[in-house]
């Protein structure tokens, strides 16, 4: 019970999201996934092993999903016009 | 504790009087009002012709098409291109230095992440540096190359600033070459042959000798480094650079030997970019405006020295709990400046980002480091050589765009409306200082081990790493020290290749954006007066300003203030 | 005309605010749809938020082990006071739309799906639907039909009842030919008779439908100023993001760890989410209170135009003056004596159905004249622009009533004098503010008409009010000098403009615009079409023609050109509005650091910066982010209402927002967290 949210739950709850959207999105949740392989050890190391594994895959995506919006709210501030 | 509030206030009553005669030589040398020409005969008009002929020389020389006017992107690539054909002649001199004459001592070429971090740092005008002048370059580097970039930097900023008034007050921005040749020739370098006269009077040196070996009282031999230095020293405190000759800097005997060279180099530091807001005032017709947000930085400018000046004279608790007695505290100061001197300048080099120190600024106390430390963050606070000032009008923007709806009128200023491209433009500069200074911060933090080397643990090892990169991006130089950054570290890589991104970052994309916004702005149509404009040139507006400033400034970098300075006067003084 | 006062005018009935409730929340939830929830950055953010805390609320150490008790139900917390946060800011942004949404639906119902009878090339007529009529098409519409598309009348006659989009209940006789009485609107009804009508609107593109989806906010497109408004929130935003981001591996070297959960916390209070959830709702407001005037905007970006007009121009008649000057007295010249110019005056107006020409009628009347004229052998003289005379033919005899130099010129050429007096008397009446006009038998000019200009009650105020927002008016007429300085005098008009044809309006807004000003004017006329366009805000009169409407950037319904000052208030409101709540949500940050940073960073011996003296650290985070939901529906009036705007200049009303917006935000958050926080110490919550 204690985590019932591994890596794999997530990728089944991220098939599901994609089935709502379109491709693009599909291949960008790929993308993060990709990078998260190689991120996740890198948070992994970081923190001295003071997390386990799952917890580093997590903290790798929310790292990423940090990245994503921070990318967006530059889109927002360079075209506005489109929001 | 009168005596040194004393000697504070005598050190600032000159700059009331030098800015608005330095503001007002500002606007001739740059052509405010290109009609107004020096028409008595004077030693003036001689000295006047003496810099058109240069400057002619100059034009004739490099193909200069003086009547030229440029955008915002010209303008631009102008810097970048100059900027980075001196930072390729400068790294190839200091890397090739063994080779090269003027090198007395025998100095070895630097590593090559020192060579490149040292020319970054020096055409950015930053000056931070990660390893003790008399110990790595030689004379021909450090006159020849750095020497070179002190005059160019300074003189690069200055015209970035100028444009940016150009461009505000709705004319075109001019000439970047020109621009850049007029402030060496008619500003910075008749202005430093005075300092360095008068630091020479102060006793500071100006020799081409090896250094001197003597022999002290009990008989051991002692080498004592000279060199160029007063010259040196007087354009690194007018331009803003603060990149000493010596490893201590103007804690140095040679670079600052007394109170007297001190208050000229203190007012050296402030005087440029305080007289470019009186420049501002005659370039708008509007002198009000200007001496109201001179008073404004001032304001922020006395504060901040009580604070810090305040944290010195209280002393450490620590200690005066052990001796007894309270005392000021002299940890890592120059006996012969004193807890206020020291403390104003503290003060003054991180407001105007010069950068260079006459003590320690690691042993400040938890208050002088949190106003360094945010002075650091606002970069207004007299700011750096032009870029402080235009940093300046850039918060007076976001400020007229807050209020400006408030009082039911798309905002203006200088009757040019705000819109979405100055918004844009105003925001880069915003987001460029957090961007550069808290993300390398927290890489840096994350592997204390591997990447920082950092000598204290602890809140106060924040407040280094913080102010290392804060210092980096902009564009100050000083530091906390107490970080293994010079090259022969292991860490020494990593915080010379990641400060001068830091630096880059912090130098080119604000001026990028300054210069198109100014440009953007040039180009708008004015819209008259009316009671229903919001002023900008009254009392009401400057205060919201300031506190548009604070708050800004303050919600950015407070969670980092709270677990650095602040964290750790709670520490100290036990609350 | 019957005039009714303007309250009763509202051509939409009273929306029923329950049903707009339940439509409004149910939208809210609609909204949170990723694909619409991105449009909104501040708030996408607080979306994301949610998902993270509900993710760590499931399972409390994803990112991490945390320790502390009740940890998933401090999470849980956080997740739905997150929730409730989005939500709102959808609810203030459904809500808005939902206002116009009735509005709109109002407006639908009058527009049923018609047939029409289009007549065809060859004269015949067939029925179609009113949806598959084109621009160009000829419909002929009968006593009793609903007109099935926007056109103009190219034959018949007919009264028409508009009181469907203009809530004027006299029905509005229609013919062809005259300006304005020409151009009919579809979804109002013909009563009587019958109309050829020429359609110069494609189904949907028509008036109605324009105001439909302006209304409904379908068309909102961002106002410039709304777009840098954007771009600045999404620089805060992203300031904070980094801010937030990073702060966690200097919490960690400072051994001072902070979960996740209360890093998107704390986040969440910084970003500037009242202005964010807010923002939209006062667009679509500003709109529906345009329409509420009964003013169609082409754009958002019209109103806001308003708020910057620095020179209004005013046509005189209709505006500033009364429509309708009225005969005053008459003033002999020369031998003549005042019945006998009472009785000539009568003879010139029989034929004149103006009522200035009825008042003249009336006015002899009183005086004694009698009716000598017979109408069925005289002849009556229309007044022509050209001739600017008009009058009657009776017996080869002329009699002429006209301005004072046209009639000069008519007894010149019939070889008759002026006599000495005649300029006094034109002098005497233009400087009393009227319009002389001199009357004639043939060759003998018998005296001079003053007719009165009534000066509209409370128009001084109004201009007074403009003056005072840095707003110069500039009134236009076809007066004389003497005449026009007089009533702009009386009325408080900057300057004026006398003598002037429709080519000196542009002229008059070019030379505004080329001193970098912005130029607003009113008109109704086709050969005001030109200087409509070229103003920066052109009000068409809906009694103008189609021409006008078309030039214009709004259309007011009422055709009453003094609410050009109304759509002035409504614009500066909008950007105050706006204004004032950004610097509400940045000012309320300073609070929210207070109550959240000792509270995280107490381990890092910081706690005495919790000057709020607030219960707990998990109860100054909740309560912190409480506020800022909360804060949200407690500023939906504001935002809806807008910000009452006094007209006063620009500094004292800096001075009063300010303090209010500025200084308020600063103080009211630490009433409210630390009330809240006492709340949830005792309800035991944390």
């Amino acid at each position: 019970m204690k985590h019932i949210l591994s890596p794999t739950v997530i990728e089944d709850l991220s098939a599901i999201a994609t089935k709502l959207h379109d491709r693009k999105s599909t291949r960008y949740l790929l993308w993060s996934f990709a990078i998260n392989l190689i991120l996740a050890p890198v948070v992994y190391a970081a923190t001295g092993g003071t997390i386990s594994r799952e917890q580093s895959y997590a903290l790798g995506i929310l790292g990423i999903v940090t990245v994503a919006l921070s990318l967006y709210l530059f889109l927002v501030i360079f075209q506005p016009e489109k929001f | 504790m009168w005596q040194g509030l004393f000697q504070i206030a005598l050190t600032l009553l000159p700059i009331g009087i030098i800015t608005p005669i330095l503001g007002k030589y500002l606007a001739v040398v740059f052509e405010a009002d290109p009609s107004t020409r020096l028409r008595s005969k004077s030693v003036l008009t001689w000295l006047d012709s003496v810099f058109s002929h240069s400057e002619r020389a100059i034009y004739r020389f490099s193909q200069i098409d003086r009547d030229q006017v440029m955008t915002g992107w010209q303008y631009a690539r102008a810097i970048f291109a100059s900027n980075i054909v001196m930072g390729i002649f400068v790294f190839i001199l200091l890397i090739t230095q063994a080779g090269l004459p003027f090198n007395s001592t025998g100095l070895i070429a630097p590593t090559w992440d020192t060579a490149l971090h040292t020319t970054i740092s020096f055409l950015t005008n930053t000056d931070q540096q990660h390893y003790s002048g008399e110990t790595t370059f030689s004379y021909a580097s450090q006159v020849l190359g750095l020497g070179f970039l002190l005059f160019t930097s300074a003189a690069t900023g200055l015209a970035v600033g100028i444009a940016f008034i150009r461009g505000l007050t709705g004319r075109s921005l001019g000439n970047f070459y020109v621009d850049l040749t007029r402030g060496i020739i008619r500003v910075l370098l008749p202005l430093s042959i005075v300092i360095a006269l008068l630091f020479l009077i102060g006793g500071v040196p100006e020799t081409l000798d090896p250094p001197i070996t003597a022999t002290t009282l009990d008989g051991a031999t002692q080498i004592i480094a000279v060199g160029p230095v007063a010259h040196f020293e007087s354009i690194k405190q007018l331009g803003e650079n603060g990149g000493g000759f010596f490893g201590a800097n103007s804690a140095h005997p040679f670079e600052n030997p007394n109170s007297f060279t001190n208050l000229i180099a203190t007012i050296a530091m402030i005087s440029i970019p305080a007289a470019l807001i009186h420049t501002y005032g005659i370039f708008a017709g509007n002198t009000r405006q200007s001496w109201l947000i001179f008073g404004m930085v001032f304001g922020f400018f006395i504060i901040s020295i009580g604070i810090a000046a305040m944290g010195e004279y209280g002393g450490n608790p620590l200690i005066n709990a052990q001796l007894g007695s309270s005392q000021p505290n002299l940890e890592g100061k120059e006996v012969r400046f004193g807890w206020a001197q020291t403390a104003l300048w503290a003060v003054a080099t991180t407001g105007t980002m010069c950068g260079a120190v006459n003590g320690m600024l690691d042993s400040f106390m938890p208050a002088g480091g949190l106003v360094t430390l945010f002075n650091l963050f606002l970069q207004i606070i007299w700011g750096g050589q032009g870029t402080g000032t235009a940093y300046l009008f850039v918060y007076l923007i976001l400020a007229v765009f807050l209020t400006g709806l408030m009082v039911g009128r798309t905002p203006e200023f200088l009757g040019r409306k705000i819109e979405k491209p100055e918004i844009i433009l105003a925001s880069v500069v915003l987001l460029v200082h957090p961007i550069a200074v808290l993300i390398p911060s927290a890489i840096t933090l994350a592997f204390p081990e591997t990447l920082s080397g950092i000598s204290n643990a602890g809140f106060h090892g924040i407040s280094q790493v913080v102010y290392e990169y804060a210092s980096a991006s902009a564009n100050n130089g000083s530091g906390l020290e107490g970080l293994a950054d010079s090259a022969p570290a292991a860490t020494g890589l990593w915080w010379n290749l990641s400060a001068s991104m830091s630096m880059l970052f912090g130098r080119y994309v604000p001026i990028l954006a300054l210069l198109l916004l100014a440009d953007g702005m040039s180009r708008k149509q004015p819209v008259p007066m009316t009671t229903g404009t919001l002023r900008t040139d009254t009392v009401l507006f400057t205060s919201v300003t300031a506190g548009v400033i604070l708050v800004l400034g303050a919600l950015s970098f407070f969670p980092i203030l709270a677990l650095g300075p602040i964290a750790e006067a709670f520490q100290i003084h036990n609350l | 005309m019957t005039s009714i006062p303007r309250s009763q005018r509202k051509h939409t009935p009273k929306a029923k605010s329950k049903g707009m409730l339940a439509r409004a929340i149910k939208q809210s939830f609609v909204k949170l749809d990723p694909r619409i929830a991105i449009k909104n950055p501040v708030m996408f953010l607080v979306w994301i938020g949610t998902i993270i805390t509900a993710l760590m609320t499931i399972d409390p150490n994803i990112f991490g082990t945390v320790v502390g008790r009740d940890v998933r139900l401090f999470n849980g917390l956080i997740c739905g006071i997150l929730f409730a946060t989005v939500l709102f800011a959808n609810f203030a942004e459904a809500f808005a739309e939902g206002r116009g949404k009735a509005q709109a639906d109002a407006l639908r119902a009058t527009k049923s799906d018609t047939s029409a009878r289009k007549v065809l090339a060859d004269g015949s007529i067939s029925e179609i639907s009113s949806t598959s009529l084109r621009k160009g098409d000829i419909v002929k519409v009968i006593a009793g039909d609903m007109i099935p598309a926007d056109g103009e009348v190219t034959s018949g006659e007919a009264a028409v009842d508009e009181s469907a989009i203009t809530g004027e209940s006299a029905p509005v006789l229609k013919q062809p030919g005259t300006d304005i009485a020409s151009s009919v609107t579809g979804g109002t009804r013909i009563l009587s008779d019958e109309l050829l009508i020429r359609v110069t609107a494609d189904p949907g593109k028509g008036f109605i439908d324009r105001m439909i989806s302006l209304v409904e906010g379908a068309d909102r497109s961002k106002t410039p100023n709304e777009i840098a408004l954007t771009v600045l929130l999404a620089v805060l935003t992203q300031v904070f993001l980094i801010v937030i981001a990073t702060l966690s591996p200097v919490a960690n070297y400072a051994k001072t760890p902070v979960s996740i959960a209360v890093l998107v916390a704390l986040l969440v209070a910084l970003i500037p989410t009242t202005i964010g959830g807010l923002l939209s709702a006062i667009g679509i407001a500003g709109m529906d209170r345009v329409a509420q005037f009964n003013v169609i905007a082409t754009s958002g970006r019209a109103v806001e135009a308003c708020g910057d007009i620095n020179t209004l121009v005013l046509d005189k008649t209709g505006t500033i003056t009364l429509g309708n000057r009225l005969a005053e007295e008459f003033i002999p010249i020369g031998s003549h004596d005042l019945a006998s110019v009472a009785q000539i005056a009568l003879n010139s107006s029989v034929f004149d159905e103006t009522p200035e020409g009825k008042s003249i009628v009336l006015l002899a009347h009183k005086l004694g004249a009698v009716d000598q004229v017979d109408q069925t052998t005289a002849a009556g003289i229309e007044f022509s622009a050209r001739t600017r005379m008009s009058g009657t033919d009776v017996d080869g005899i002329e009699i002429r009533k006209g301005a004072v130099d046209a009639v000069k010129g008519f007894v010149r050429s019939r070889r008759g004098q002026i006599p000495l007096d005649l300029d006094q008397a034109y002098e005497r009446v233009s400087r009393l503010g009227g319009t002389p006009l001199a009357v004639c038998q043939g060759d003998d000019i018998y005296g001079v008409i003053y007719l009165k200009d009534i000066i509209k009650p409370g128009i001084r105020e109004r201009f007074d009010q403009m003056r005072q927002m840095g707003i110069r008016t500039v009134m236009l007429t076809g007066d004389n000098r003497i005449t026009a300085s007089v009533i702009a005098a009386e009325a408080g008009v900057d300057d004026f403009i006398a003598e002037a044809t429709p080519e000196d309006k542009i002229e008059v807004i070019r030379a505004e615009q080329a001193l970098g000003k912005l130029v607003a004017m009113t008109g109704d006329g086709t050969n005001d079409a030109p200087a409509l366009a070229q103003a920066n805000v052109g009000v068409a009169m809906n009694s103008g023609t189609q021409a006008a409407k078309e030039a214009a950037n709004m259309v007011d319904l009422d055709s009453d050109p003094t609410k050009l000052i109304d759509i002035v208030t409504i614009g500066k409101q909008l950007l105050i509005t706006r204004g004032a709540l950004t610097t509400f949500s940045i000012a309320n940050d300073v609070a929210k650091y207070f109550a959240i940073l000792p509270a995280i960073f107490a381990s890092a011996g910081i706690g005495s910066l919790n000057v709020m003296g607030l219960a707990s650290a998990q109860s100054a985070i909740l309560s912190a982010l409480i506020y800022n939901a909360l804060i949200i529906p407690a500023l939906i009036p504001l935002a809806l209402k807008g910000v009452k705007f006094r007209p006063l200049s620009a500094e004292q009303l800096l001075q009063r927002n300010i303090f209010i917006y500025g200084l308020g935000g600063v103080i009211a958050p630490f009433i409210a967290i630390k009330a809240i926080d006492l709340l949830v110490a005792a309800v035991g919550l944390a």
